[in-house]
């Protein structure tokens, strides 16, 4: 008897960074370059490279209130044609519900979250600012938000095939 | 946090031109106002601006609500916006953000810039 299995899930990376503004292009270029030869095409690594800015943003920002010395950590996973990039911070349940107003540090699901309208920000109803979890949004396949005390986790998902998903962007 | 934006301005016929390059993030933001009150205070009569984009290679969120802060100065000032240069992925950005609703998209400057100094063509 066979039995057909499928992979288990295969941690390709973890690190952390710490938390000061900018460092989000370390995490970027290290998620794209482990990621490289997974088979992700050209647009949709594009796509995790800024969900991954983003996302990193948001918890060396809000999460970590900038202060170097609390590390944000990254984890990257392969499951399947998923791939998988988990971000920590200790934020803890601010970091799911509030930002700093602008709105960028809202987690799924989180209530108060005002979706950007560029027409209300152009207008001044709206700040100009409040883009990150937008962004985050709307480049990859799957975005969900865990917390577990102080820590808080975005994990972010996207399969490297996912034609039909962009042909509904 | 020091900006790696640069930004160059130039003034075209009826045309402020802004040439960026480096990264638009939040960084960006005395760059970018600055260039663009360069820009246009060489002519009141200056009614589009120009960002090209050629030479950027990462705009993140922030940078984004920088573009967004342009936009509505020059709407308040009559002025219209086109950019040029964008990488398909922040030209997807601008869909998704429907930031080209507002700002006519360019393949390259060249053409954003014959498009104005020739309309008809």
């Amino acid at each position: 008897m066979t039995q057909v299995a499928r992979p288990a899930p295969r941690r390709l990376d973890a690190f952390t960074l710490p938390s000061e503004p900018g460092n989000e292009r370390l995490a970027l270029a290290r998620v794209a370059g482990t990621v490289k030869d997974l088979g992700l095409p050209p647009q949709r690594l594009e796509r995790l490279k800024t969900a991954v800015a983003e996302a990193t943003m948001n918890a060396i920002e809000h999460g970590n209130g900038n202060r170097p010395e609390i590390p944000v950590e990254v984890e990257v996973t392969q499951n399947g044609d998923e791939i998988i990039v988990a971000i920590s911070d200790q934020g803890g349940e601010k970091n799911a519900a509030s930002g700093d107003g602008a709105g960028d540090g809202a987690g799924a699901g989180a209530g108060g979250q005002e979706e950007p309208d560029l027409a209300k920000k152009l207008d001044g109803g709206q700040s100009p600012r409040g883009w990150g979890l937008f962004l985050i949004r709307n480049m990859v396949d799957a975005m969900d938000v865990t917390t577990n005390g102080q820590r808080h986790t975005i994990s972010l998902t996207m399969r490297t095939g996912g034609a039909a998903h962009d042909q509904h962007m | 946090m020091t900006s790696t934006c640069e930004a160059t301005t130039r003034v075209l016929p009826g045309a402020a031109v802004i040439e960026l390059a480096g990264e638009v993030d939040g960084s960006a933001a005395t760059v970018l106002t600055t260039a663009y009150e360069q820009a246009v205070g060489a002519g009141a009569d200056l009614g589009t601006v120009v960002l090209d984009f050629a030479a950027v290679d990462y705009i993140n969120s922030t940078g984004i609500a920088l573009i967004v802060s342009v936009l509505a100065r020059a709407r308040a000032e009559r002025r219209k916006v086109v950019a040029s240069g964008l990488s398909p992925h922040y030209r997807e950005i601008f869909d998704i953000t429907r930031l080209s609703d507002y700002i006519e998209l360019f393949p390259d400057l060249d053409r954003a810039v014959s498009q104005i100094t020739h309309p008809a063509a």
